[in-house]
């Protein structure tokens, strides 16, 4: 089981790894991708500072929180898009018969297909993420926290993006919905919950669950509570299993297209 | 012009039958103004305070009308259309059309845009009136100018993102270009009248697209007088001028290098 485990893994990598060399054979369009990302991230800076300058405490966040919170959304959405592009257009690859490539591979179906791909400019959001930290306050139990919720978080994302896109097993042509509710999370996820009041908070923790992955996270790192780690730990465990639940329960259901690609 | 409004007709007709997909799309436009909605009503600790001249209502408006002017652009997917055109060598298929490439998708996307307006209009004055109980007091005449003005302003915009999409000639991804535009536009103006802004960088502002694509509609629309209008009207007579060439100037350069392999 370990080994096997252990096999799939390497397999990620390798597969994000022969992703990212493709990427990297235009040196400037690549590095420009990145740097580009990093900028445009900062752009919103600019925004904070104004609206810090008209009231502090927005939402019970300081300014230094709402770096961190930045960071975070960008850090979650940046390792969700860079490892596990392809989740995020999993309704188009099942209704265009995409998945018959991987089936045919010996190994896991949702992993293999979820990593083949890679987003470069997603690397600059993960950057930007690390700029934030910095600009926060560097110390070792943050940048080791934050590390970790960013992968927590974007497993959190990833594994949302899979039950919306698994939809199409059942409904065909989801790509609609899928894209709206995957785009929520990132829409909500740069402002402090405070702002918000009443019924929409719920939905932080249930269909749109950035309460897991930017909220939770940021009371954890700015002041450690053991009982709200071991509830995003435990909440992520169980998006994940929901996610490759409802995926294999749907690939019974999928029968391929008649439409004529070729693989590069 | 014949011709390039039997495209505009043509592309508005097609994605009429699209609407229901083109309403799912405006989902993300209604959570911006929620969440605008929230943020300006928790700022606001009393909603009669006036905040660089500018009451909460008068703020949640200025998002509406300037969200409702970015969304219906849907730059990300014009950028994306005219770059691929670009790179995927297809728009040798169109030089040899009788028509000017630039034209073509100017119309192409206005068809689009226009549907979207609408749409996005009939959205943003509702949840506006819902919220703000009531439209802020323009006669016939002011709605007309704010009309005029939107539509100056999207042709403007439309210019520019092309204009941005066609570095593709000269590199391979120029999306990153429409990224930057796209977040100067957001976060300078969008989200915050020129008011808001440090007395030094006002004059920039005032002096950069923003001033003619976003800041100037929305500013009609949320607190109309002549001076302003006359002013907004400059700028973007301006700026559709510039923007007109320098358009077609990165096409004429850009067509020039062109060279498509087959396949």
């Amino acid at each position: 089981m370990l080994t096997a485990v252990k096999n799939q893994f390497k397999i990620t990598l390798l597969s994000v790894k022969y992703a990212l060399q493709r990427e990297m054979l235009n040196k400037f369009t690549f590095f420009s991708n990145i740097i580009f990302m990093i900028i445009n991230n900062g752009c919103f800076l600019i925004q904070w500072i104004i609206l810090y300058s008209l009231r502090d405490g927005i939402g019970g966040y300081s300014f230094r929180q709402i770096l961190l919170l930045w960071g975070l959304a960008a850090g979650t959405y940046g390792f969700s898009h860079f490892f596990f592009k392809n989740s995020y257009g999993l309704s188009s690859a099942i209704n265009e018969g995409r998945l018959d490539n991987y089936l045919v591979q010996p190994k896991n179906v949702l992993l293999s297909l979820i990593t083949s791909n890679v987003d470069v400019s997603a690397m600059g959001d993960i950057l930007y993420g690390y700029i934030m930290i910095f600009i926060y306050g560097f110390e070792i139990k943050t940048f080791l926290l934050y590390t970790l919720f960013m992968v927590i978080g974007g497993i959190v994302l990833t594994s949302v993006a899979i039950i919306w896109g698994s939809l199409a097993f059942w409904f065909g042509k989801v790509d609609m919905v899928a894209n709206t509710m995957n785009g929520l999370p990132t829409s909500f996820a740069t402002y402090p919950d405070g702002i918000f009041k009443g019924f929409i908070k719920l939905l932080f923790y249930t269909i749109i669950p950035i309460g897991f992955a930017s909220y939770m996270p940021i009371q954890i790192i700015t002041d450690f509570n053991i009982y709200y780690f071991f509830v995003v730990i435990s909440v992520t465990i169980l998006f994940v299993i929901l996610a490759f639940l409802i995926f294999y329960k749907g690939l019974k259901r999928y029968s391929s297209s008649n439409l004529m690609n070729v693989r590069v | 012009m014949k011709k390039y409004l039997y495209i505009y007709k043509t592309k508005l007709m097609t994605d009429l039958q699209y609407t229901f997909d083109l309403l799912l799309g405006f989902v993300g436009y209604i959570i911006h103004i929620f969440i605008f909605l929230n943020l300006w009503q928790y700022i606001y600790s009393n909603p009669k305070e006036l905040i660089n001249g500018y009451s909460m209502s008068q703020m949640i408006w200025y998002v509406i009308i300037t969200e409702i002017l970015w969304t219906c652009l849907s730059g990300r997917a014009f950028s994306k259309d005219v770059s691929n055109d670009v790179k995927s060598g297809n728009i040798a298929y169109n030089i040899n059309k009788p028509y000017n490439y630039v034209e073509y998708a100017l119309f192409n996307h206005l068809g689009g845009a226009t549907i979207r307006f609408i749409l996005l209009t009939i959205i943003g004055l509702t949840i506006g009136f819902v919220f703000l109980n009531g439209f802020p007091p323009l006669g016939i005449l002011q709605i007309l100018a704010v009309l005029l003005s939107s539509f100056l302003a999207t042709i403007i915009s439309i210019f520019l993102i092309m204009s941005l999409s066609l570095i593709s000639f000269f590199i391979e991804d120029a999306s990153p270009f429409y990224w930057i535009y796209s977040k100067f536009i957001l976060v300078v103006g969008t989200i915050f009248p020129i008011e808001f802004f440090p007395e030094v960088i006002k004059p920039f502002i005032k002096f950069s697209p923003i001033y003619a694509v976003s800041y100037g509609p929305a500013k009609l629309f949320v607190d109309f007088n002549m001076t302003d209008f006359i002013s907004i009207m400059i700028s973007q007579v301006a700026y559709l001028i510039i923007s007109f060439i320098i358009c077609h100037l990165i096409y004429k350069k850009g067509v020039k290098k062109l060279n498509v392999n087959g396949g």
